[in-house]
């Protein structure tokens, strides 16, 4: 129980990662605030489920790519739940198109909400984290912000944002004691990326990663965790990814050996 | 919480926080140097330096407040001249949280972007005395 009488926020923590996240934290002993912006179904269960094993979890509505509302989120967390010292930046759109294609509003939108989540979030918990010189803030990044991918422009750029921004904050923050990393998934199967998996299943991607599969949301929900507690005290700036090795290889095809 | 009933207790609180935020050693901070000019704080080291004296403290002061408190309300066009040069009735609000400065000899020479150079660590302790009191 590493991460007891911590608070953690998980933003975008219904589904998926972020929902992986919020009960690996909690089963930590980390008290979790799991922010959603419409499944509030969905995160009355990932509370449910928390407090089932003992841990205080509450469902915060609000709209992270509003600065305000994403203030409101953090404020309330601080409030009901006695503290916040996690933040994880994790709720994320995607709008797939070529370039050709694509609508200005659809990489604005893609940006406000993933880039301007995180800005968002990380400003508004740092009065407080200032203040106790004590907080931990692991983004959501992607690999996709770090290599190309055709149809994903949008997407990778707010990710490539994310990147820059973790180095840029954990450099600034460090003398507050503050530290900020990004987990950079490969592909993971949730809602997100589904369209990508239609086809095939997603075969003729796995044959790709040199570890043959997609990581689940649990490995990545693991790093964010180990991020978050006490033993990874001295890392931070760093892009950490999960990605079976995707992001270590050069892509040209299969090897004659 | 550090409570700050004598300038003692005051000099206690904000030494250390000026000397760890500026990673200098304890002889090096004086009361009557100056944190920008000459102990090179930047904008940043401001805001360490403040949360620091928050944390051990409970008194909050915002890094706007510094030149809120410095300038004491007055508007910025009657604080300086079009030139940005500080204005009489500047330099004698000047003197007020300042008293070490020498107001004839910057009377007609101190621009407004100067002003911040000549705070000292004296001056944050009054600054932060009167907080202190106003909180009690």
């Amino acid at each position: 129980m590493e991460l007891e009488g911590r608070v953690a926020l998980v933003t975008g923590g219904s589904r998926g990662i972020g929902r992986a996240t919020a009960l690996r934290l909690a089963a930590e002993g980390a008290a979790v605030g799991v922010n959603y912006r419409n499944d509030e179904k969905a995160a009355q269960e990932v509370v449910r489920e928390i407090q089932d094993g003992g841990v205080s979890a509450i469902a915060l509505q609000g709209d992270v790519s509003d600065y305000e509302q994403a203030e409101g989120v953090v404020a309330k967390t601080i409030a009901e739940l006695g503290g916040l010292h996690v933040l994880v930046n994790n709720a994320g759109i995607a709008k797939d198109a070529l370039i050709f294609n694509m609508e200005p509003a659809d990489w604005l939108k893609v940006m406000s909400v993933n880039f301007g989540g995180v800005f968002n979030g990380t400003k508004a918990v740092l009065p407080h984290f200032m203040s106790q010189r004590d907080g931990v803030i692991v983004n959501m990044s992607s690999m996709m912000g770090e290599r190309g991918w055709t149809g994903e422009s949008n997407y990778a750029a707010s990710k490539g944002a994310i990147n820059a921004f973790t180095r840029c904050s954990a450099v600034e923050l460090a003398r507050f004691g503050i530290r900020v990393n990004a987990v950079l998934p490969g592909f993971v199967p949730t809602d997100l990326v589904s369209e990508l998996l239609e086809k095939d299943g997603g075969k003729s991607i796995k044959k790709q990663v040199p570890l043959r599969g997609f990581a689940s949301a649990d490995d990545v929900a693991e790093a964010v965790f180990f991020l978050a507690a006490a033993r990874s005290g001295f890392i931070t700036g760093t892009l950490l990814p999960i990605d079976g090795g995707v992001g270590a290889q050069l892509g040209l095809g299969r090897t004659n050996w | 919480m550090t409570q700050l009933t004598t300038i003692d207790d005051i000099y206690s609180v904000v030494h250390p926080a000026v000397a760890e935020a500026l990673g200098l050693d304890d002889d090096e901070v004086t009361p009557d140097a100056t944190l920008m000019d000459e102990l090179g704080a930047e904008s940043i080291d401001l805001l360490d330096i403040l949360f620091r004296i928050e944390r051990s403290t409970g008194i909050k002061i915002q890094a706007a407040d510094l030149s809120e408190y410095v300038q004491g309300g007055i508007p910025d066009e009657e604080f300086g001249d079009e030139n940005e040069i500080i204005t009489e009735k500047g330099l004698t609000q000047l003197k007020k949280v300042m008293p070490q400065l020498d107001v004839e000899a910057l009377s007609g020479e101190l621009k407004a972007e100067q002003v911040m150079g000549h705070f000292t660590v004296q001056n944050l302790m009054t600054l932060v005395a009167a907080r202190a009191a106003a909180s009690a």
